[in-house]
């Protein structure tokens, strides 16, 4: 009982402070406004509430629900019974409800006392407070709040106790029989079996691919295209660090390169030498391609940290050199290159922005069939081993040196036609698209997505350049929110949101196989 | 001609001189063993002739051939295995995959199935933990791992590093007998350990190693009975 109850203190605890977070970045008002316009437009006003504040009440009060839920769960050895899951949910929601409750009262009160808090948070402005004070005074407010997370919290704990009984079982069997049924039956089992089954699949996978941008308008074709181009880096910078197991902090160097590259070849100035782009593309894949076999044989000797710290000099060394004075008359200078060429296909030009989709997916595609063709060869083997132990794989005959300058070779390629891509799409590239961030953004996209995993990277890019596009009203705190998101997933997922099955395997499965080798009989020998 | 013949080898870390004109044979189907305490150089040695280390001066003959200035995969390649102070095991890959890569060096993939076998034949505790993490492998089993793993190369010589170490001595005794088998089977062997009873009592020669240098080279039955390896390395008044 005592040890629920502490875990609805602590779960509480975690909620409130997320909640705090949230509030103090103005996340409930927008989630407030995306319910509005999601489920009604017109003003309804409920026991004297507008429809805002209502909005914004049912975003928190899906929060407390959780919050309650979690807290109120069942623990590992522990009875569950009412009682238990009750109590531990109230503590849940009432922690919660104290720390919000007591932020709402605090800005409240010093809202009252004339202090303009939007001054340091831009998001805290009166109306908003008013809104968190759900339109009451400040202390009646405050209690509300904290009545409202404190009562949804029980009920989140009630309704996970009832859903977790005999009803979930019950509807868990059930499901687990339909599904199975479905699977087993005579006629999806042929279908499967049928020879063009996995051809139609895929194919139905390209109509699929075909369709979106077709469907989807400029804006959403542009953003696709942005979380396309960081799917590239991330599939690039995943062989360098994911296979290979080198930190490379410089990636942004080959981006710029295959940028600059399409850029100087096909734009009007610097140079006027306005050559298609189908020829600056490999030249920019190669040029890439080459700077990361230069940038190599500095470093093969390096290993870890000092690896990191050297190329991270390297991203920064291509970006201020395209700026300075010696190279503006090359480069371009601070000023960027401007009117970049796009690709034309059978004499009409092919560079909008849907276009533009379609070039990256198959680059992608591309991508993700050099990718996996790398890892099941002789030289994915050898990155494996370089990784996990370098002097042990040298000692199993693998040349870790050409190993090294390949991953680099191969993941500065992908970067420099991700590049190409980029800056053709943009018709602009300077020197302010090539700094340190991307290289930390990609870096973020192959860690929080999966080291190591294709799919994982593919979500990364979307969880990481997808969610803020759509989250345009917490722009200003993207970074804000970038941080607390990585902070949290390598706290409660460390192996990425799809990770590949080495890594859940090392991080997850690996301690219960321990046991279980340790409890079997004679299993330790 | 022996299957490895060493010649005045003078390694260095840095301007640390680790070791100080070495030189030692191995005959074909030999099991060799060298002995001494912490920081004699045996690791040193060892890492020498794999090529990990690249010694000053001296010569690495293998079956009278030159491999002293070839890079440490390139070394492989000519038929010289290593298993690894500390077994050296990939943690985070699964057995099989360590066993694959430690037939990396072959060209003759073919015969891969046949290697797994005749390992799994003489490892059958592999063979259950087949698709395991190594890393949750006991002590004992890493070891045989690590061992598996360098047979699959098909070595001409097999160079071992300290196999016994933290290991119970029961396992200790199995190891060896292991040992003993591969050897049988027609592999070469230069053991390299600090249990110096154990290595003397499977070896058919001894080099005892001194802060870089051999001091004593004898059949293993004979420096048994010397009376300063007695002292030194057995324990025996």
């Amino acid at each position: 009982m005592n040890k629920q109850i502490n875990n609805g203190f602590r779960t509480g605890l975690i909620f409130g402070i997320i909640n705090i977070f949230l509030i103090l970045i103005g996340f409930p008002m927008v989630a407030g406004t995306i319910i509005k316009d999601a489920i009604h437009n017109d003003s309804t006003v409920l026991l004297g509430l507008n429809a805002d504040i209502l909005d914004m009440l049912i975003f928190m009060g899906l929060i407390g629900l959780w919050a309650g839920a979690s807290g109120g769960r069942r623990l590992k050895g522990e009875v569950d019974t009412w009682l238990d899951a009750l109590a531990s949910s109230a503590s849940s929601g009432f922690t919660n409800g104290l720390l919000v409750g007591g932020l709402a009262y605090l800005l409240g009160a010093l809202n009252d006392a004339g202090v303009r808090i939007s001054v340091y948070l831009a998001a805290i402005l009166p109306a908003t407070i008013k809104q968190l004070l759900l339109g009451k005074n400040t202390l009646d407010g405050a209690l509300l709040e904290f009545g409202f997370l404190f009562v949804t919290g029980l009920l989140g704990g009630a309704l996970g106790f009832a859903l977790r009984g005999q009803w979930r079982k019950a509807l868990g069997d059930w499901w687990k029989k339909i599904w199975s049924g479905f699977v087993n039956s005579a006629w999806v089992r042929k279908i499967r079996s049928h020879p063009l089954f996995m051809p139609a699949v895929y194919a139905l996978g390209l109509v699929i691919l075909y369709i979106i941008p077709q469907e989807a308008g400029k804006y959403w074709n542009y953003t696709l295209g942005t979380v396309g181009i960081y799917v590239l880096l991330g599939l690039g910078l995943n062989v360098v660090v994911g296979f290979a197991g080198l930190l490379d902090l410089g990636y942004v160097a080959f981006f710029a390169i295959g940028a600059y590259t399409v850029a100087l070849l096909t734009a009007p100035n610097p140079h006027h030498l306005m050559w298609s782009f189908w020829v600056a593309l490999p030249i920019g894949i190669v040029l890439a391609a080459a700077a990361g076999i230069l940038l190599g044989i500095p470093v093969l000797r390096m290993r870890g940290d000092y690896l990191a710290i050297v190329t991270l000099g390297f991203g920064e060394i291509i970006r201020i050199l395209a700026t300075s004075d010696l190279l503006t008359p090359f480069s371009g200078g601070p000023k960027g290159v401007s009117a970049i060429g796009g690709p034309t296909l059978f004499g009409k030009p092919f560079s909008s922005d849907k276009d533009f989709v379609y070039l990256i997916m198959i680059g992608i595609l591309l991508t993700i069939f050099v990718t996996t063709q790398l890892r099941s060869s002789r030289v994915g083997r050898a990155w494996e081993a370089m990784r996990e132990d370098e002097t042990v794989a040298r000692a199993m005959g693998i040349n870790t040196l050409t190993h090294k300058l390949m991953a680099f070779a191969i993941g500065a390629a992908f970067a420099g036609l991700g590049g190409v891509l980029f800056a053709s799409r943009n018709q602009f590239t300077g020197p302010e698209d090539h700094n340190l961030m991307v290289s930390i953004n990609v870096l973020s996209v192959v860690i929080v997505g999966g080291m190591g995993s294709i799919p994982g990277v593919i979500a990364g890019a979307f969880a990481l350049k997808g969610l803020p596009e759509v989250l345009r009203e917490v722009q200003d705190y993207r970074v804000l929110f970038f941080g607390a998101l990585l902070v949290i997933m390598m706290i409660w997922r460390p192996e990425g949101l799809w990770p590949s099955s080495r890594r859940s395997m090392e991080l997850g499965k690996a301690d219960d196989n321990a046991k279980k080798n340790s409890g079997a009989p004679g299993g330790k020998p | 001609m022996s299957m490895l013949e060493i010649n005045d080898i003078h390694t260095y870390y840095g301007n640390i001189h680790a070791l100080n004109g070495i030189s030692l044979k191995v005959e074909k189907g030999e099991i060799v063993t060298l002995i001494g305490a912490n920081g004699a150089g045996k690791t040193t040695t060892l890492r020498t002739i794999a090529g990990l280390l690249k010694p000053r001066q001296g010569q690495v003959l293998l079956e009278g051939e030159d491999i002293t200035k070839l890079k440490a995969h390139e070394v492989v390649y000519k038929g010289v295995a290593m298993v690894p102070e500390g077994r050296g095991i990939f943690a985070r890959l699964t057995v099989t995959e360590n066993l694959d890569l430690g037939a990396y060096s072959r060209t003759d993939r073919q015969n891969f199935a046949q290697d797994l076998e005749r390992v799994f034949t003489i490892f059958p505790r592999l063979k259950e933990r087949q698709k395991q993490v190594a890393g949750t492998l006991s002590g004992g089993e890493q070891q045989m791992l690590a061992m598996g793993r360098s047979l699959m190369a098909r070595p001409r010589i097999l160079l071992m590093d300290e196999p016994s170490m933290g290991l119970a001595p029961i396992l200790v005794e199995s190891i060896f007998d292991t040992i003993v088998a591969i050897n049988k089977e027609g592999t070469t062997i230069l053991l390299v350990e600090q249990n110096a009873l154990m290595a003397l009592s499977i070896a058919a020669r001894g080099y005892v190693l001194q802060t870089g240098e051999i001091v004593l080279l004898d059949s293993a039955a004979n420096l048994k009975q010397n009376e300063m390896v007695r002292k030194s390395y057995l324990g025996i008044e």
